[in-house]
């Protein structure tokens, strides 16, 4: 395009004003491309771990939806009992009562996360494929087994005491091998030692596993049915809830970015009203020499759009750079990688951008070329 | 061919009116048509207005057969670029493109490939002795080699009529010397409208219209010093 040599000869005969104000917007960017990063990286780390999480419905007192992670247990142990004749009548496999306990500070390196299993029942029925790679997968009565990132981070070993109250202390008896999910940075403990701990008898959640040709949206429904109070919420619930609550969060997390967004964009308005303030005579040269309006028009709304394309793609660079720095720290620390420049973010931070240069330019684009030629032609 | 009938423009300012130009009719034919006057007299109203760079508040303007006071803003720009070219006091090249640049500038917009362009533009400046200067910014060059190359984008697309207003105002002697020659020859084919405070430039042009007061006084025709 013959107009874009022009935009592009105008922006280079200023070089210092165009690489600030490109500054301005790659910064934009960059911020949103790594604010709204976390919600793209929580949403993929979710759906992994839920495609693999065995049970096929997680029943959690009502009004606690999502994921009861750290919820206080709230199901009592009849409501457990209700809930067992339920689930058989309605053909389950396996129903699990557990809960999740954490103990530690923010440290990663010495923050725990219980999970505790009732007698008999094995780590890999909620995980499947879960293997131990030292001791034993099976933890007994005062026993836990150690997820393989968690291990590996706080030096736990076959043999190790883990002092959870004066009262209560669990003899590591099993290392898992890496399965690259959330169990790899659990530890396993019976359901019995961890109600000690909270003094309860409750616990946080029951799982119900279903052989596969049962329909788990009907299951959990007559459950739900069956026992009052508690919300039966089958995996694609969770996710769809899920997704529910990180849209929130993204949109709160664009907000934030919007801030640095309208300085991006005014940084572009700026620069192109001054440069269009100081062509007005250059324009009015160029309508006399027989340039139309549209001419004029594209000339400088190209030069905001290219500016902000420029600032787009490298500020999508940088984000994408920044976001592999976070996850190479939260991969380490946590196992997590929690920020991921999806296509759809990338695609939606250079959508965002160009509007942003097209935003600030239309009014200057419009100003330039509405003005009279003999108006123009007077200003030097 | 370019025909004025009855121009007239008028400014309002707040309760006062300005007369700028009144009642000008006139045939501009082949060859240099100088235009003087004392400052404020209305040379660079009706040239704009000859231009269809402004409208008139009566009267018109007529390129051939096209009424040019009846056209678009867009279809007198297209009209612009087929039939005139112009060259001003000052300020007349967009500062960020080299010489050749600026002459190719009319050839861009009529839709040029860009070979072509710069074969043309190149050439033109051959045409002003400037060759060497093709890939001189602008203020890079003196104030007659500017003008040299204004002059030179002015005939990019072989344009009938041409205008010029104070095109030798800012010049010593022996550029305005320099550029006055090569104007009167591309007006000699063509139509060429210049206006000037200078009478000895105008007296190399056929006729000389003298303005006064917005109304064109007489035309006369000088004497050609042989
Ligand atoms: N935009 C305008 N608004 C009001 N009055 C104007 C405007 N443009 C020109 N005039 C007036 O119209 C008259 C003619 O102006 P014009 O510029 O045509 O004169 P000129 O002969 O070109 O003068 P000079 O030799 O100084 O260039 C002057 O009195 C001027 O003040
Ligand atoms: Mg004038």
């Amino acid at each position: 395009m013959e107009v874009f040599y022009l935009v592009l000869r105008n922006l280079l005969a200023r070089p210092v004003r165009s690489l600030l104000t490109l500054l301005g917007v790659l910064i934009a960017t960059a911020s949103m491309v790594l604010f709204l990063s976390f919600g793209e990286g929580l949403r993929r780390a979710l759906f992994q771990e839920l495609s693999r999480v065995g049970p096929a419905i997680q029943v959690v007192p009502e009004g606690s939806e999502g994921l009861a992670f750290s919820a206080y247990p709230e199901i009592t142990p009849t409501q457990v009992e209700a809930l067992k004749r339920a689930a058989e009548a309605l053909g389950a496999q396996a129903v699990i009562p557990t809960l999740f306990l954490a103990r530690g500070g923010l440290d990663p390196q010495n923050s725990f996360f219980f999970q505790g299993l009732p007698p008999g029942v094995s780590p890999d029925l909620l995980y499947p494929g879960l293997r131990a790679k030292e001791g034993r997968l099976l933890p007994s009565k005062g026993g836990a087994v150690v997820g393989a990132k968690l291990a590996e981070r706080t030096g736990l070993a076959v043999g190790s005491p883990l002092r959870l109250s004066p009262q209560v202390t669990l003899k590591v008896e099993g290392i898992l091998e890496e399965s690259g999910g959330l169990a790899d940075n659990l530890i396993f403990a019976p359901l019995k030692a961890l109600q000690m701990v909270l003094g309860t008898e409750n616990v946080g959640a029951v799982l119900v596993a279903l052989s596969p040709d049962k329909k788990a949206e009907e299951v959990a429904r007559a459950l739900e049915r069956a026992v009052p109070g508690l919300k039966a919420q089958t995996t694609g619930e969770v996710m769809r809830f899920a997704e529910r609550a990180l849209r929130i969060s993204d949109l709160v997390r664009f907000g934030i970015s919007l801030v640095a967004l309208a300085v991006g964009g005014l940084l572009v308005a700026n620069t192109v009203m001054m440069s269009v303030y100081e062509r007005t005579r250059e324009f009015g040269v160029m309508r006399a020499l027989g340039a139309k309006r549209g001419f004029i028009f594209r000339l400088v709304v190209l030069e905001a759009l290219f500016l902000a394309l420029l600032g787009g793609v490298g500020g999508l660079a940088l984000g994408g750079v920044a976001s592999q720095a976070i996850n190479l720290y939260t991969q380490s620390e946590v196992g997590l990688a929690l920020s991921a420049v999806t296509p759809r973010l990338s695609l939606f931070a250079l959508l965002v951008a160009l509007s942003l240069g097209l935003l600030a330019g239309l009014l200057p684009a419009h100003q330039a070329s509405r003005i009279p030629v003999v108006e123009a032609l007077g200003r030097v | 061919m370019l025909r004025a009938e009855n121009l007239t423009k008028r400014y309002r300012q707040g309760e006062k009116e300005v007369v700028a130009l009144e009642g000008f009719t006139y045939t501009f034919p082949r060859g240099a048509t100088a235009i003087v006057g004392p400052s404020g007299s209305g040379k660079t109203t009706l040239l704009n207005l000859l231009a269809g760079l402004d409208l008139p508040t009566e009267g018109g303007v007529y390129l051939g057969e096209i009424p040019l006071h009846r056209l678009s803003e867009d279809e007198r720009s297209e009209a612009r670029l087929k039939h005139m070219g112009f060259v001003f006091q000052q300020w007349n090249l967009i500062p960020t493109l080299t010489a050749w640049e600026n002459v190719a500038f009319p050839l861009l917009l009529a839709g040029w490939p860009p070979a072509k362009r710069r074969a043309r533009a190149l050439a033109l400046l051959e045409g002003v002795g400037l060759s060497q200067r093709a890939h001189h910014l602008p203020n890079r060059l003196s104030g007659g080699e500017q003008q040299r190359v204004a002059l030179a984008r002015a005939l990019a697309l072989d344009p009938p009529i041409l205008f010029a207003d104070e095109p030798t105002g800012n010049l010593d002697a022996e550029a305005k010397e320099e550029m006055a020659a090569l104007l009167f020859q591309a007006g000699k084919e063509r139509t060429l409208i210049l206006v000037t405070h200078d009478l000895e430039l105008a007296a190399r042009a056929e006729r000389i219209l003298h303005l006064k007061g917005g109304r064109l006084l007489r035309e006369e025709v000088p004497r050609k010093v042989p």
